[in-house]
């Protein structure tokens, strides 16, 4: 399954590196990426493509503490958002 | 006021006044603060034993610990400690020296890009870049180090900017964290499960001791007559002596802990992630079971299997909410029952005079004191310590669990030691793993800590051993170490007190001298190589099919 996610991060050292580490690591591939620098923040959209469930990316990346916003859409445009767990405010408790 | 002396001075006024490390070039200006600090420092022999060393600080108190190191080969070495404590949620600040900022990205001596090395092993990790951000990303680091679910924070310090002024601290108002709380319908959905449920089980994992939840957890298991079993970390957590106290479930679980689970109605996991050394074959793992799952991290509900409710927050607080009127005494008494029949024993094997280490290790466990610290290494015996050996809380029961870190056991004994001087503290090694860190009796004979230190010493590598004869043919690889040193003249070459025994009749006077020493002991027992770990799960089987002795 192929889903687009657009984050909004701290414009800190290695926040990218971050980012490109879970998502291997949890196993999806990046098929696109988009990296754009605002003031303070960077905004970052990529189209990733893996077989389990996609909360177990977001979760994750939802634990990075530059991590400002995450958005989350099936290919198929069925906004996932931050549906179910990966869709509460949660406060940086992992 | 200098970098280094602002770092020490952030410590201080954390209430850090223990901390372990070891110096080199880039972090030379902290540790010439140091000595004019109230900071008491640990000098271990090797950065990895001294990140252990904050482990078992940090473990043994549910308070952070922290390690310090040069850069370049201070920083790699410290890699596996940082992994072991990311793994098993440690709260850990951990600092590094960095090469001048002028020198950073040139290949300088002992540069090395750690913040880089360090992403996916830490919690967070950081690199102060100017004076400014100095202590501001000290507090930052305590902060989620321990908060909600703890874990390993590195803050990399160039040298400069420990040699330069930095600004006043100025505590910063951070507010207490909101941890998420289910909501009513939530709690009445959980309290419905458990109402509806026939055949219950808690399953209790670390995050019960660290969240400070055990009288919490001891009251829900009491109040609503349940049988509970419990993970690596999460040993101590329960009421050992409460009739439904089943013991570890897993590879190495005991019988009846494997057996309850996989015929229970309800799993009730608090604290607890489904490691797949818990549930073996992860499709046939409690089959017949609803999950209700309890944890403060969002990214551990629906990981590994799908819950039927989840309650995400502090367990100390959800704890309490739970509740079932509905009488669960006959299935109390079922697991009860089961748990006779499934019952160790440890006469059985007194016949042949050998040594066996679970009678060993049920002796230890009644001679020690009851809040005695006991830490492992990693392999057979750490499986024997969790299925002979029982611990009053999980503070006092110290293990590598998610990583499975060989050499953990004395430096974490020595951190331990540190954070609890009036304590009896144990550490129960294999002989592989011991040579791992064995550099750090040099750390014992400096401060003269009492730690014991027990070898049980089989000349293999045990647990691989294990397996190459189980599920290899008996093709017995480079698990060989009948050339083991002479381990109690090691020690004594340290100034340790040793002793070394091989027969059944020594154990208990032997321990009785190990534990009555006032100082550092090394007690080397010697061991039949061809004992093993008993129950075992096989690869890729369910947890009820368990071997439960040899074939």
């Amino acid at each position: 399954m192929n889903y687009q996610i657009d984050l909004l991060l701290a414009d800190q050292p290695a926040v990218l590196e971050r980012v490109l580490q879970t998502t291997r690591y949890r196993g999806f591939r990046i098929n696109q990426l988009n990296m754009q620098p605002t003031a303070s923040q960077l905004k970052v959209s990529m189209q990733v493509y893996g077989k389990q469930p996609i909360n177990i990316l977001t979760t994750q990346l939802h634990k990075l503490y530059d991590l400002a916003s995450l958005e989350c859409q099936a290919q198929q445009n069925s906004t996932l958002g931050r549906r179910s767990l990966a869709a509460q405010t949660l406060p940086k408790t992992a | 006021m200098k970098g280094a002396q602002a770092t020490l001075q952030y410590l201080t006024a954390q209430g850090i006044d223990r901390v372990f490390g070891y110096p080199g070039g880039a972090i030379m200006p902290l540790y010439d603060a140091l000595l004019d600090s109230p900071v008491r420092h640990y000098l271990c022999r090797h950065e990895q034993g001294a990140a252990f060393a904050a482990i078992g600080y940090a473990r043994s108190t549910n308070q952070v610990g922290v390690c310090i190191a040069t850069s370049g080969p201070g920083a790699t070495n410290l890699i596996t400690s940082l992994a072991d404590a990311k793994l098993d949620s440690v709260p850990l600040v951990v600092i590094t020296g960095q090469v001048a900022r002028a020198a950073m990205g040139t290949d300088a001596f002992q540069e090395v890009d750690v913040l880089g090395l360090s992403l996916s092993i830490c919690k967070h990790s950081m690199q102060v870049m100017s004076p400014e951000d100095l202590v501001p990303s000290l507090q930052h680091a305590f902060r989620i180090a321990s908060e909600g679910r703890p874990g390993p924070v590195l803050v990399d310090i160039p040298k400069d900017i420990l040699l330069m002024e930095v600004p006043e601290f100025e505590p910063e108002d951070q507010g207490a964290l909101t941890l998420p709380q289910p909501d009513e319908q939530t709690i009445e959905a959980a309290n419905q499960l458990l109402d509806n449920s026939q055949r219950p089980v808690v399953y209790v994992g670390g995050g019960v001791g660290m969240a400070d939840a055990v009288q919490e957890l001891r009251h829900f298991i009491a109040r609503n007559n349940l049988p509970a079993v419990c993970t690596l970390k999460g040993l101590g957590s329960a009421d050992t002596d409460h009739p439904g106290y089943l013991g570890m479930l897993g590879m190495h679980g005991l019988a009846a802990a494997n057996l309850a689970v996989q015929g229970c109605d309800l799993l009730i996991a608090i604290g607890a992630r489904l490691d797949d050394r818990v549930t073996g074959k992860l499709d046939e793992f409690a089959p017949h079971a609803k999950l209700l799952h309890l944890d403060i991290d969002p990214a551990e509900i629906h990981k590994r299997r799908q819950a039927d409710v989840s309650l995400l927050g502090d367990l100390k607080q959800i704890l309490p909410q739970l509740t079932c009127p509905q009488d669960k005494t006959e299935w109390l008494e079922r697991m009860a029952t089961l748990k006779a029949e499934k019952a160790l024993t440890y006469s059985s094997h007194s016949g042949d005079g050998q040594i066996h280490a679970p009678s060993l290790l049920r002796s230890l466990s009644d001679l020690a004191e009851t809040d005695a610290i006991v830490t492992c290494d990693v392999g057979q015996h750490q499986m024997w310590v969790a299925q002979h050996m029982l611990f009053s809380h999980p503070t006092c029961h110290l293990s590598s669990g998610g990583l499975g870190t060989m050499g953990f056991g004395l430096p974490a004994a020595i951190g331990a030691q540190v954070a609890n001087p009036n304590k009896q503290v144990v550490a129960v090694c294999g002989d592989g793993s011991f040579m791992m860190n064995v550099q750090e009796l040099g750390t014992l004979r400096r401060y003269q800590m009492p730690v014991k230190i027990l070898i049980l010493d089989n000349q293999r590598l045990g647990m691989v051993k294990q397996w190459q004869e189980l599920f290899h043919e008996q093709r017995y690889s480079e698990t060989d170490l009948s050339d083991n040193p002479e381990f109690s003249r090691l020690a004594q070459a340290f100034d340790i007190e040793a002793e070394q025994i091989q027969s059944a009749e020594q154990v208990i006077p032997a321990l009785k001298r190990m534990l009555s020493h006032p100082g550092p002991y090394l007690l080397h027992v010697r061991l039949d190589h061809k004992d093993n770990v008993w129950p075992i799960v096989p690869p890729n089987t369910a947890n009820h099919q368990m071997w439960e002795q040899p074939r």
